[in-house]
């Protein structure tokens, strides 16, 4: 898959939430096909070559795991997110294990849609084996699991330096709280407390606290996204 | 453990009350049957006795002393009369005839009814055989004595006492065993209802009681309690259904709500206010669907479904990488937040859910605790249960409020207005009762200890 690929396959059967959804990712730069019933997915699934395919559980037709477990039985490669607003870890769970990438649960952000997809895209290209990744003037040793800014080093708990190495390998893209929490925490439900904005509050003084610029930015609504100036 | 339950039965308790009262019954009909018994032999003999003595009187009458003596010496010849017993004595107490040897020492009596042992060995008879016998002193000085051993009368009466007994106490063990057997066998079937009432409390809706296809009474108790179980199961499916359909129907207008506002807050604006006026509406629906998320996850967990991916976890994991989580939250209000106790604590259950208590418990006593005081993660494995516990050093909460706390939206007084929803602790009750597990409370005086007992895995 090209870098330029950004074709996106929604099936989505409620008309506004589809016109939003295909909206937005328009917005952002997508290609976009809309599939209404799980037999159209199916079709279009096949026929095109999609860099995310992102199916709603609920479908008038068929199951949308159903369709997924078809698209993969038919060899369609693509990441897909699964949208559900059943929304409860059990059928987050069988999503996943039915050969889903992600889920997203309903009602969403659409930040958070477009975080996510972004998220599933790039982890479609081939996956570079660094072992210092940098953003401006962080470098983060993936050996040592050492961070450092202008080579004075900065003292993480190993949680934070997962936080932080999350954050830096979705450079310049939105990461959700649920996100974070899913892959740091590898937790898969909602804490319903401010929690994250506390941990990376802490994780951000200890980055960003008197350097000459900020790295790390809140993304109001959603999340963070971590990026250098200019 | 089935026998104490069946000891201690109320059945088995209307039993020993019967069992009494027949044995009185019984006794009573024994002690008749053998006063009768008794009184008819002895009278038997008396009878026989007074016609010896009759007989023996008229031949004293008729031909005097020396008739009675030839009399009594045939009487002794004669093996018919072998039982029987004679003296006649002078007024000195010299023996004339008889088969007694001498006149019973301690007699003084003149005419009636005696009973003596003798020293002297009668034929056929016991050691020291028991006489009954008859006195009567003739107007000479003379005196007869007419008697019978009767020794075999009283084995007599002990036989028939023996027999009554032995069968009295026969009687007792098998009515005894049999209300044993009866009991267990009500105890036996109550149990297995209670047994499986307790599962259903435990795990849910799914079993039911076992029919043992007699068609007796308790079968059809048990049919019974299936088929309201059967009922109760249905409606529970169709309320879960309906909130289901709650859920999916209410979420899409939500998802096109919560579209509509972010448009609005990404696009063109007429002016900064309108922008914080979506962002906190964006935010107050967001709440709103955080509450309606947590109250399906509870109802979710309650369901009991989860319990298929129970797997083997160490609580001291799950409670370290909580206070990972939380020590950036407790080091904003100065609490230490520490984790103490074994290094090994291991429960079956689901990591996400117990990880979500522990984070709730933890959060509140961060959030009700103390600033700048102590909250404390403790894991122990005590006598066989897993043990966590989480306790802080703030104001604590009443004991009265113990059971309250853990209702859905309950809030105390005094934190009406921290920040919170008051579901926290509904769904740690959830996720213990899912996981088996116990709930304690306890004053640590200062604040409040929260102690779940989970049963360790079996190995």
């Amino acid at each position: 898959m090209t870098g330029g690929h950004r074709r996106i396959l929604v099936v989505e059967d409620d008309p506004e939430t589809a016109d939003q959804l295909v909206g937005s990712l328009k917005t952002s730069g997508y290609q976009v096909d809309l599939a209404t019933s799980g037999n159209e997915a199916l079709s279009r699934g096949a026929a095109g070559d999609y860099a995310v395919i992102t199916i709603d559980r609920m479908l008038p037709d068929i199951d949308g795991i159903a369709v997924m477990r078809q698209l993969r039985d038919d060899g369609i490669a693509a990441p897909v997110l699964i949208v559900s607003a059943l929304g409860e870890v059990d059928d987050r769970v069988r999503g996943l294990r039915a050969g889903g990438d992600d889920y997203l649960v309903k009602p969403f952000s659409f930040v958070e849609l477009l975080a996510r997809v972004e998220a599933l895209g790039r982890r479609s290209d081939t996956i570079v084996k660094e072992t210092i990744l940098r953003v401006g003037d962080l470098a983060l040793d993936l050996m040592s699991r050492t961070a450092s800014r202008r080579g004075k080093e900065i003292v993480l708990f190993p949680r934070e330096f997962q936080l932080l190495e999350y954050l830096v390998r979705n450079e310049g893209r939105v990461v959700s709280r649920a996100m974070l929490l899913q892959h740091v925490w590898d937790l898969h439900f909602d804490p319903s407390t401010n929690i994250i904005d506390v941990y990376v509050g802490r994780v951000r003084r200890k980055v960003d606290g008197q350097q000459a610029y900020p790295l790390i930015h809140t993304v109001r609504g959603v999340g963070y996204s971590l990026r250098a100036p200019g | 453990m089935l026998l104490a339950k069946t000891l201690t039965s109320s059945t088995f308790k209307q039993a020993l009350i019967a069992i009494a009262t027949f044995g009185m019954i019984v006794s009573a009909l024994f002690g008749y049957v053998y006063l009768s018994t008794s009184s008819y032999v002895r009278g038997r003999s008396d009878r026989d006795i007074m016609m010896e003595h009759a007989s023996l009187q008229g031949a004293y009458e008729r031909s005097g002393r020396d008739g009675l003596i030839t009399e009594i010496r045939e009487r002794i010849a004669d093996g018919n009369f072998a039982n029987n017993v004679y003296l006649l004595a002078d007024p000195s107490s010299a023996a004339l005839a008889g088969n007694l040897r001498e006149w019973p020492p301690d007699i003084t009596a003149a005419n009636g009814w005696i009973e003596f042992r003798t020293s002297q060995a009668l034929p056929g008879a016991a050691n020291r055989p028991l006489v009954r016998a008859m006195l009567q002193t003739f107007p000479n000085g003379d005196r007869l004595l007419v008697g019978r051993d009767i020794s075999d009368l009283d084995s007599f009466a002990d036989q028939i006492t023996m027999a009554m007994i032995s069968v009295a106490a026969l009687l007792f063990v098998l009515a005894g065993v049999a209300s044993i057997l009866v009991t267990r066998r009500t105890v036996g079937r109550i149990e297995s209802i209670n047994a499986t009432s307790r599962a259903i409390m435990q795990t849910g809706l799914d079993q039911r009681i076992p029919l043992r296809g007699t068609h007796d009474e308790w079968d059809r108790v048990a049919e019974n309690l299936n088929l309201m179980l059967d009922r109760i199961e249905t409606l529970m499916g169709e309320v879960r259904q309906v909130s289901d359909n709650v859920a999916h129907d209410l979420r899409t207008p939500l998802t096109r709500m919560r579209g509509r506002l972010e448009k609005a807050y990404h696009g063109q604006r007429i002016g900064e206010d309108d922008q914080t006026l979506i962002g906190d509406t964006i935010a107050d629906l967001d709440a709103v669907l955080r509450i309606f998320s947590s109250l399906t996850r509870i109802a979710q967990i309650e369901t009991q479904a989860r319990k298929g991916a129970f797997r083997t976890v160490n609580l001291v994991e799950i409670a370290g990488e909580v206070v990972e989580l939380y020590d950036a939250a407790a080091e904003q209000v100065g609490t230490r937040l520490t984790v103490v106790g074994d290094h090994e604590v291991l429960v079956t259950g689901d990591r996400d859910l117990i990880f979500d208590a522990i984070a709730n418990l933890v959060d509140n006593a961060i959030k009700h605790g103390r600033a700048g005081g102590q909250v404390v993660v403790a894991n122990e494995n005590i006598d066989g249960k897993a043990v966590i516990s989480i306790a802080d050093d703030g104001p604590g909460i009443p004991a009265c409020e113990y059971e309250q706390v853990f209702k859905r939206f309950y809030r105390l007084e005094h934190s009406r207005y921290t920040p919170g929803n008051g579901l926290g602790l509904s769904l740690v009750a959830a996720v213990a009762h899912l996981h088996g597990a116990r709930i304690e409370m306890l004053d640590n005086s200062p604040g409040l200890k929260l102690k779940l007992w989970f049963s360790a895995p079996v190995r």
